[in-house]
């Protein structure tokens, strides 16, 4: 686990630092999980996730959103992310259980994964991002 | 104060044009000298912002529960020209209608005391927190339903009665509603959520009337001293969230299209006519609507626990009012000695319509709209009354609430939710919640204190203070 949470008044703010791309979107994802669903997460039912954007900031924005909806409208709660970046491409393996009351309210509802200072940054010591979650 | 903004009045702060560059008109904002301080730079930053918008008339408005968003402050309040402005979702939120209405009953302090099983037949009857589904089947006619008529659809299926829509902002219906506007996604979110709560600073709270300041107003609203009202705070759930989502995208390739310029990508927008603005704007008003539904259905589960455990009529629990927090909408409003139609935002903002205003309740004509502002868990929530003031200075806006001082992570170091339930508990304020981190997250001591937010917008004249209201049971998000 490599994200902290950044002091925000309103909202949630995290900032991911990694050694690879992949790791980047794979490690945020987590955290969006964390802060909606708590840390007991575990499971093997299979989700696949595949993506195509503008720019990397755009790929990891649409590519939150679309966890988000599927974790949401399906009742997914997922453990393991395993994300591969080609070029503009995104292709995501999440692996998860079903929600349950019992065991997944330990955490907050994300509305919306916002715009606002999102930016990629890359580095000798690898890539960083600041992204902010409403809830 | 931070460098560069200019204090013009005793509660009255300007950004002048020039702070950043682009603005087209100054900023200002409400504040005291204790709520000063815990001012943050990057809410000014987001006020001047917007203040650098095209179409943008007068100000860059903000209320005294202004803090650091994203896109606009929240606090925020804009209005632009219909031919030159534009429409953006960063002035309405991910969350659009998020809003707040009261109801009252006949019931008072002494009914209820000692009856913890009233907090918990509610929590058990209205679903709420993270992952919470309705008990309710929606189908697609009406999810439709929902959202073109919003208030009006709960209330012609049998979830409420028709007076109950006089008593809500837009009477709980916009008409430019276009569910063709609305995606799939959204609906499919939208679908199991109707009559749900949600999480975060969502609630439905008991709350007694303890103190009256002005007696016409609390008799035409409904409200007597210690009598037990119910107040409802959510939105328009994921059908909402998704309507954002969706629309930002379309919208950030607008901003390049119309060649806008915008200092936060959140503030992606079109020009309001423009085909962009317009199908924002239509699924903005559905999802809107479907928020008034929703508030609607939680109302009517209310009232049957309520008619359950104390035998009451459904029709004696009446509506004070229904507000909106999270919208963008089409208004009429006066502009230099001109009346001109304005889209005004307002993001964590109420709207406080004056005596004589459209679209206020008939009878309330002559007193002005009622504007609900809910404080912070364990801590009172006000009734105050739209003004001529308001109308004149704010595109008819006041605040939405205390607004917070700390951020969720430092709070849930701070605090434990135990606690916070056991003191509450000591004060005769019984929480119940899905679990214990909400309650920690929503601590009192995390906003800023609603009392002195709720002084500054009286004392400015926004709005006039009508009730204060304690609370006595909540239910948390």
């Amino acid at each position: 686990m490599s994200f902290e949470e950044i002091s925000h008044t309103a909202d949630v703010k995290i900032r991911v630092h990694t050694l690879t791309l992949n790791a980047l979107f794979s490690e945020t994802c987590d955290a969006l999980m964390q802060v909606m669903y708590g840390k007991s997460r575990e499971g093997s039912i299979r989700k696949v996730v595949d993506l195509d954007a503008e720019n990397l900031e755009d790929l990891l924005l649409d590519f939150l959103s679309e966890v988000l909806f599927v974790s949401e409208v399906e009742g997914f709660v997922f453990s393991n992310v395993k994300v591969k970046i080609n070029g503009l491409h995104l292709h995501a393996v999440l692996l998860g259980e079903k929600f349950s009351q019992k065991k997944h309210s330990g955490g907050t509802e994300v509305k919306g994964i916002s715009y606002s200072g999102l930016s990629i940054s890359h580095n000798a010591n690898g890539y960083i991002v600041d992204i902010l979650f409403d809830v | 104060m931070l460098q560069g903004v200019i204090r013009v009045g005793t509660y009255e702060w300007e950004v002048p044009i020039g702070t950043i560059p682009g603005m087209r008109v100054p900023g200002r904002f409400f504040l005291s000298e204790s709520l000063e301080k815990i001012l943050e730079p990057g809410a000014v930053q987001q006020l001047a912002n917007v203040a650098a918008m095209p179409g943008i008339i007068k100000n860059s408005l903000a209320m005294p529960d202004i803090h650091w968003g994203y896109g606009f402050p929240i606090g925020g309040v804009a209005a632009f020209d219909l031919t030159e402005g534009v429409i953006s979702p960063g002035g309405v939120g991910f969350d659009i209608n998020c809003g707040v209405r009261l109801l009252t009953t006949p019931l008072l302090k002494k009914d209820i005391a000692g009856r913890k099983d009233l907090i918990d037949q509610l929590f058990n009857a209205v679903p709420t927190g993270v992952g919470s589904k309705s008990t309710l089947r929606v189908n697609a006619q009406a999810l439709d339903g929902m959202m073109i008529k919003g208030a009006r659809w709960a209330v012609d299926a049998g979830f409420g009665v028709s007076k109950d829509l006089e008593r809500c902002e837009e009477k709980g219906t916009m008409k430019d509603a276009n569910v063709q506007a609305v995606s799939s996604k959204a609906k499919q979110r939208g679908t199991p959520q109707g009559g749900t709560l949600g999480s975060g600073n969502h609630f439905l709270e008991l709350q007694v009337v303890r103190e009256i300041y002005d007696e016409g107003a609390a008799r035409a609203f409904g409200l007597t001293k210690d009598q037990i009202c119910c107040m409802i705070h959510c939105g328009s759930r994921g059908l909402g969230h998704q309507v954002c989502t969706d629309h930002l995208k379309v919208l950030e390739t607008a901003t390049k299209k119309y060649q806008i310029k915008i200092s936060d990508r959140q503030l992606a927008c079109a020009p309001i006519s423009s085909p962009e603005g317009r199908s924002y704007f239509g699924a903005m008003a559905a999802a809107a609507n479907y928020a008034w539904a929703n508030r609607q259905l939680i109302t009517d589960t209310t009232r049957k626990v309520l008619t359950k455990m104390y035998n009451i009529n459904y029709e004696d629990m009446p509506l004070v009012y229904d507000v909106a927090h999270n919208v963008a909408k089409f208004e009429e409003h006066d502009v230099d000695g001109k009346r001109v139609k304005v889209c005004v935002h307002r993001k964590g903002a109420t709207r406080a319509f004056g005596p004589y205003s459209h679209d206020i309740p008939q009878e309330l004509t002559a007193i002005g709209q009622p504007v609900i502002i809910p404080g912070s868990m364990g801590t009172p929530s006000f009734v105050l009354v739209g003004t001529k003031t308001a109308m004149e200075r704010t595109f008819g806006s006041t605040c939405h609430g205390a607004g917070r001082v700390m951020s969720r992570t430092q709070a849930k170091k701070r605090f434990s939710g135990r606690e916070i339930a056991s003191n509450l508990a000591k004060e005769g304020i019984i929480v119940r919640a899905p679990n214990e981190s909400a309650i920690a997250d929503e601590a009192p001591e995390v906003y800023k204190p609603s009392e002195e937010v709720v002084r500054v917008v009286h004392e400015v004249g926004l709005s006039h203070l009508v009730a204060r209201l304690e609370p006595l049971g909540v239910i948390k998000g």
